[in-house]
């Protein structure tokens, strides 16, 4: 009976120093996370309720709830906000296309897959301004480059790849679909690797066809591989910036201005902080919104 | 598989496309860093030219030079992932291994710290450091690059910690010295190639980000991903000399990518099942 309970506080005594050891190893990384991240993000907060113009200093002052009521009036808000969902859907379902496709493809390649792999890690190592700056001259620019040299060879012409409002959205679509469809694709690729291949076997003894082995097989093998690709492309679109910001500086106008765009330039080129702050607020809910359903549904789809 | 002609041949043609879409964007700036402005521009473009170091010589010295560029990207970039990862790994190794009150809440909030829009925190950091007098200094640009990678470095260590066998919990049978020393001795080593994937992720990511950079930096530290910028303007874009800075700056992240090529496919998916990157 003694010896039971000696054993007992033992081991409480045990429990007590590993929780205390826990929180001296997360303690330095929870207080700085705390002071670099959610601190200033109070403060965004506290700064989107101010006026704070720096071309209109002497207009400074708490302005309330009128940042906001600003957007509701502002086209330019609007616009940014359609461009965020059409730029964050369409680069995270072309990602997903192409890539699942692609891998399919190369997994039936028996060799050289080394090769492919390496041509697919180089835009993904690459940093996003430079992949926009690349674009924006070598790739995009009339007559000289390499989109409107093979145009031209087909005779269709050379096109104002960046400077056309619609062109420059599908245009910034397709930079930032290059530069990240080769994540999707490596990760489907590692996923396809390892589906059992008896049960296509037994698949292919049974006739299905093609179609039906993808349809009923492996797509719904590999649906945590493509729910875990959607998440985290959907967070990477929705914090997009650097690429379009060197490919059009969200222009020309603001056809290419997703809503960090906007509140960059709002807060920085037009130096409007506090209308810029509450530009952001709207974006960091919309993010956390998203991340929410998303974590949602992959719970209930484990 | 059977694997008749006419199929395989689908299937090179496929790859070759996906090569061309993707290896050649990166093989044309190469060519073009070596070509004169003249031959930038010349149509048809020229395949054969003289290979000139013109654009080489020029962004690594004189005027026009990256090279305090590179030397701010190696300072900032190093320094933010040495500490990022000195802060990381006990703290994956508690969300990963230890038993505490408020494991899943702390988990969460690291996991939300990296989903924030960095538009959102650049705004705050702008203001705070002005007033302080941050702006352009080595520390304020440091301090600023954690907060995307400590959250990120913390996950992707989680992911690594929790592949451990629990044979290893052992270790908490000691008491708290031996604690420390178990996870020096009998832990780390065991996620050595954990650490190693996750430092280049985390380094990867500090040398390519830009809209900090932009903002907080200055004339003295500049990073290279904004010293791009030098050799555009409104009236005239050097394009082989941008070419050639381009290239200089990317050579480290391309060499890196390059040599970890097997880690970094692995490090995508592991760090993906949990919490994921973000860039």
């Amino acid at each position: 009976m003694a010896a039971a309970q000696a054993i007992d506080s033992g081991a409480l005594a045990l429990a007590r120093q590993e929780r205390r050891f826990a929180w001296y190893l997360l303690g330095p990384s929870l207080l700085l996370l705390l002071i670099t991240t959610t601190a200033p993000l109070v403060y965004l907060g506290w700064t989107s309720f101010f006026r704070l113009d720096m071309t209109m200093p002497w207009l400074s002052g708490f302005a309330g709830l009128d940042n906001y009521g600003k957007m509701l009036g502002d086209p330019r808000f609007m616009n940014s906000l359609w461009l965020t969902v059409v730029y964050t859907s369409s680069t995270v379902c072309l990602q997903i296309l192409v890539g699942l496709s692609l891998a399919m493809l190369v997994q039936q390649i028996p060799k050289g897959q080394g090769l492919l792999r390496i041509a697919a890690i180089l835009p993904i190592v690459l940093a996003p301004v430079v992949v926009g700056l690349f674009w924006r001259t070598l790739v995009l620019a009339p007559d000289v480059g390499l989109v409107d040299l093979v145009t031209r060879a087909l005779g269709l012409g050379s096109q104002n790849w960046l400077g056309d409002p619609q062109l420059a959205l599908i245009s910034v679509i397709a930079i930032h679909t290059w530069q990240w469809t080769p994540f999707a694709f490596l990760v489907f690729l590692a996923t396809l690797a390892t589906l059992p291949a008896d049960v296509y076997e037994a698949a292919r003894l049974d006739r299905a066809n093609a179609w039906q082995r993808f349809r009923y097989l492996t797509l719904p093998l590999i649906r945590p591989a493509i729910i875990m690709v959607v998440i985290m492309r959907t967070m990477t679109a929705l914090s997009a910036f650097a690429a379009i910001f060197a490919a059009t500086g969200g222009g020309p106008g603001s056809s290419t201005e997703i809503l960090n765009l906007y509140a960059y330039r709002t807060s920085f080129t037009e130096l409007n902080l506090g209308y810029g702050s509450s530009l952001a607020m709207v974006l960091l809910g919309l993010t956390l919104a998203v991340s929410y359903v998303m974590f949602k549904r992959r719970k209930a789809a484990k | 598989m059977k694997q008749t002609i006419p199929r395989q041949l689908m299937l090179f043609t496929a790859a070759g496309l996906l090569l061309t879409v993707w290896a050649f964007p990166v093989i044309w700036g190469i060519l073009t860093s070596f070509k004169t402005e003249r031959d930038v521009l010349a149509y048809p473009p020229v395949w054969i030219f003289t290979p000139t170091l013109d654009n080489y010589r020029a962004v690594l010295s004189g005027a026009d030079s990256i090279l305090p560029n590179l030397w701010s990207s190696i300072v900032v970039s190093s320094t933010a992932t040495l500490l990022t990862m000195l802060f990381a790994v006990p703290a994956a190794y508690a969300i990963a291994r230890l038993k505490y009150p408020g494991k899943q809440t702390s988990g969460f909030y690291v996991l939300v710290t990296q989903m924030l829009p960095p538009v959102g925190l650049v705004i705050p950091y702008y203001l705070v450091l002005q007033r302080i007098g941050g702006l352009d200094t080595y520390s304020g640009l440091i301090l600023i690059f954690m907060t995307f990678s400590l959250p990120f470095a913390i996950w992707l260590m989680v992911s690594y910690f929790e592949d451990i066998p629990l044979e290893m919990e052992e270790a908490a049978l000691l008491d708290r010295a031996g604690r420390l020393r178990a996870l020096w001795y009998v832990i780390l080593p065991q996620v050595r190639g954990g650490i190693a994937v996750t430092t280049i992720f985390v380094f990867l990511n500090s040398w390519n980000e830009f809209m900090f950079s932009v903002l907080l930096g200055g004339n003295r530290v500049r990073p290279v991903t904004v010293a791009m910028f030098n050799f555009i303007s409104v009236e005239q874009t050097q394009w082989a000399r941008l070419a050639a800075a381009a290239i200089v700056a990317m050579a480290p992240v391309i060499l890196i990518g390059l040599a970890a090529q097997r880690h970094i496919v692995k490090g995508l998916t592991v760090g993906a099942v949990k919490g994921g990157g973000r860039r």
